[in-house]
């Protein structure tokens, strides 16, 4: 890729979409949809990141609770020989979920957590967590500062300037080669909102990536806007091309199987998807739906609705070879 | 008079008029609004509006689908505030039209025209914004609270923001309620405000966390013992503009055009002529160009 000032302008602009996610989730926080507290040591000016409009509110704590229970029953799954896992966040931006599994039971489950991201948000998150206690001493002892500052090595954690378009075995492929990923552990990777900004081409490259080179399992997570090609989603494309913001890998179709597909493509055996309007109806419990609805008056859910059917969860596994029956069943279980 | 119709001038180009403006204009407004019924009387023909959610540049698409004011006689059905970008001038605009021609436009409530929607929904930022204090905001609230629950059109067609209550089985039952004040959060005036008709049958708990959902049989009880023979409805987003539900007994009217800036339907507005026939006239959003989108964009309504 040239490195014209317009794809840097276009570069920054996909950036600018994690400060917007992150302000999302600071709004929802503050406002008791969720918990967590590390995102306002993460969130630039905190202080001063506007509120969010419920519907915005709503939608965050959907995808924030669909993902967390994915990845904490994926955490929780048993394996062969008890076996730790690693965690593989791709375009981790100033997502919190390390420190709140490493702060939760779970982190006894955890043999690494690796967050790859652009060296300019890797950069800054890596400053913020040597900034904050709160952050740092969750990382244990021993941490080196690596690439320049843009990345952070820890025991468990691993902070990783890595620009994705790049071809995987030459970015990836180097983390296995240093040992900062172990392909034969139980590996899942992350892709919240990733995708879509790149060709498809890449993120085909990306999951076969995965699959072929982890022997010990390997499971995806993909969360992303999908079904574009109705009136909604131009003007979708449109506001977002506003903001200098492509989407060439966005799936235009509405229909679930595409998404599958794209996994099953990659390499993956089994998956499901869901929209978050199906995640909201079926997977929140009523208390928690009870709950939210006194937080803020909802004024519409038509909107809510149409807003939410656009968003997909899609997630999916590969077995191991030689895995006993038994475990086989745990990983049908793997549900939200 | 001449004052309002440059004031009107004014509005038409999406310009503010100044506080002590809206102050007299609030004021002359309350009492015009005071002498209505909670369900006003209004004779066809005339253009009935759902909610425009203060998209000043749709409007005046509206407008140019239904006819400037006053040659067309106009019903508004609430929510002109929240959510679009120029409330103030939208809200502004219309009622300086009701001070001016105050029988050929009705405005009656939605459950935005309240302190408290408009404080999370986008009515009171764009006022302190625009006019350094909540002064504004204050007079418009103020107006609110005047404005009529619902109108009725020749006797025939029943016309309210939302829906109907169980506390109200009757027209006259409306009458009763003491009207000026703040939106309550539950009651039957919340509910006209609220609810939702829905393909149950009878009363359902709505997820709008106020108001009611209603079936085909409350919608028919009430039509055959008010002698109605329909109910114009707005409040709720519908993708080709309009929506007609219960064997044509109850209508939603939606006319704010790509809601939000994010929705991508069309809008709609009902004529209905002198013999209460219905018209449906579907427009879309305005093309948009620096005039429709404020210079700093407001952030990305997206989950990113």
């Amino acid at each position: 890729m040239i490195d014209s000032p317009s794809n840097r302008d276009a570069d920054a602009a996909i950036r600018s979409t994690d400060t917007d996610a992150s302000q999302s989730r600071l709004s929802a926080v503050r406002r008791d949809y969720l918990k967590d507290p590390f995102i306002h040591l993460l969130v630039p000016r905190a202080h001063s990141a506007p509120p969010r409009p419920p519907l915005i509110n709503i939608g965050t704590y959907v995808r924030a609770e669909a993902i967390d229970k994915l990845v904490y029953r994926w955490l929780n799954l048993r394996v062969t020989d008890n076996r730790k896992k690693q965690v593989v966040s791709l375009g981790a931006g100033s997502d919190t979920r390390f420190w709140r599994i490493a702060s939760s039971s779970c982190k006894e489950r955890l043999a690494r957590y690796v967050e790859i991201d652009f060296p300019e948000v890797t950069g800054k998150k890596a400053m913020s967590i040597r900034k904050h206690k709160e952050l740092s001493i969750l990382l244990g002892e021993n941490v080196k500062i690596i690439a320049g500052g843009t990345g952070l090595s820890a025991e468990v954690y691993h902070l990783e300037p890595i620009d994705l378009r790049l071809p995987p075995e030459s970015t990836l492929g180097v983390l296995v080669q240093n040992g900062v990923l172990d392909p034969t552990l139980p590996t899942l990777f992350i892709a919240e909102c990733v995708f879509v900004y790149l060709r498809p081409s890449v993120s085909h490259g990306i999951v076969s990536w995965f699959t072929s080179t982890i022997t010990g399992g390997c499971s995806g997570l993909i969360y992303e806007m999908f079904g574009l090609n109705d009136s909604f989603g131009r003007v979708m494309k449109e506001n977002l091309r506003a903001r200098n913001i492509e989407i060439p890998g966005v799936e235009e179709s509405s229909a679930l199987e595409a998404q599958l597909q794209r996994l099953f493509n990659g390499g993956i055996q089994s998956a499901q998807a869901m929209t978050l309007r199906t995640v909201r109806q079926k997977c929140i419990s009523e208390e928690e739906l009870s709950r939210i609805s006194r937080l803020e008056m909802l004024d519409e859910v038509e909107e809510l609705d149409l807003v939410l059917s656009h968003y997909v969860l899609t997630w999916g596994y590969s077995l191991p070879n030689g895995v006993t029956d038994e475990e086989r069943e745990h990983w049908k279980a793997w549900e939200l | 008079m001449a004052d309002l119709d440059r004031q009107i001038e004014q509005l038409l180009q999406c310009e503010p008029i100044s506080e002590a403006q809206v102050k007299q204009l609030c004021s002359k407004a309350r009492e015009i609004l005071i002498e209505e019924a909670n369900v006003q009387y209004v004779d066809s023909p005339v253009t009935i509006c759902g909610d425009v959610h203060g998209q000043f540049w749709d409007v005046m698409e509206l407008f140019k689908v239904g006819g400037m004011c006053p040659d067309t006689s106009y019903l508004f059905m609430g929510d002109f505030v929240d959510r679009g970008f120029y409330s103030v001038e939208t809200f502004l605009l219309l009622l300086a039209y009701k001070v001016r021609y105050p029988d050929r436009i009705t405005l009656i409530r939605g459950n935005h025209e309240s302190r408290q929607i408009t404080q999370v929904y986008g009515f009171y930022d764009e006022c302190t914004r625009k006019y350094g204090t909540s002064n504004v905001w204050r007079y418009c609230c103020e107006v609110f609270d005047y404005l009529a629950l619902g109108a009725i059109v020749d006797g025939r067609v029943f016309c309210v923001h939302g829906g109907l209550s169980p506390n109200l089985t009757t027209i006259d039952g409306i009458r009763a309620i003491d009207r000026k004040q703040e939106v309550p959060h539950d009651g039957p005036m919340c509910d006209l405000l609220w609810s939702d008709p829905d393909d149950i049958q009878g009363w359902g708990l709505s997820p709008r966390g106020a108001g009611f959902l209603f079936g085909s049989d409350i919608v028919k009880s009430f039509a055959h013992s008010n002698d109605i023979e329909l109910i114009a409805r707005a409040h709720q987003l519908a993708m080709e503009g309009y929506k007609l539900m219960f064997d044509k007994k109850i209508v939603t009217v939606w006319s704010a055009p790509n809601y939000c800036y994010r929705c991508g339907n069309v809008a709609s507005i009902l004529e209905l002529d002198d013999q209460l026939r219905q018209e449906y006239k579907v427009f879309s959003h305005a093309v948009s160009d620096v005039r429709s989108v404020p210079a700093k964009l407001p952030p990305a309504e997206y989950f990113l």
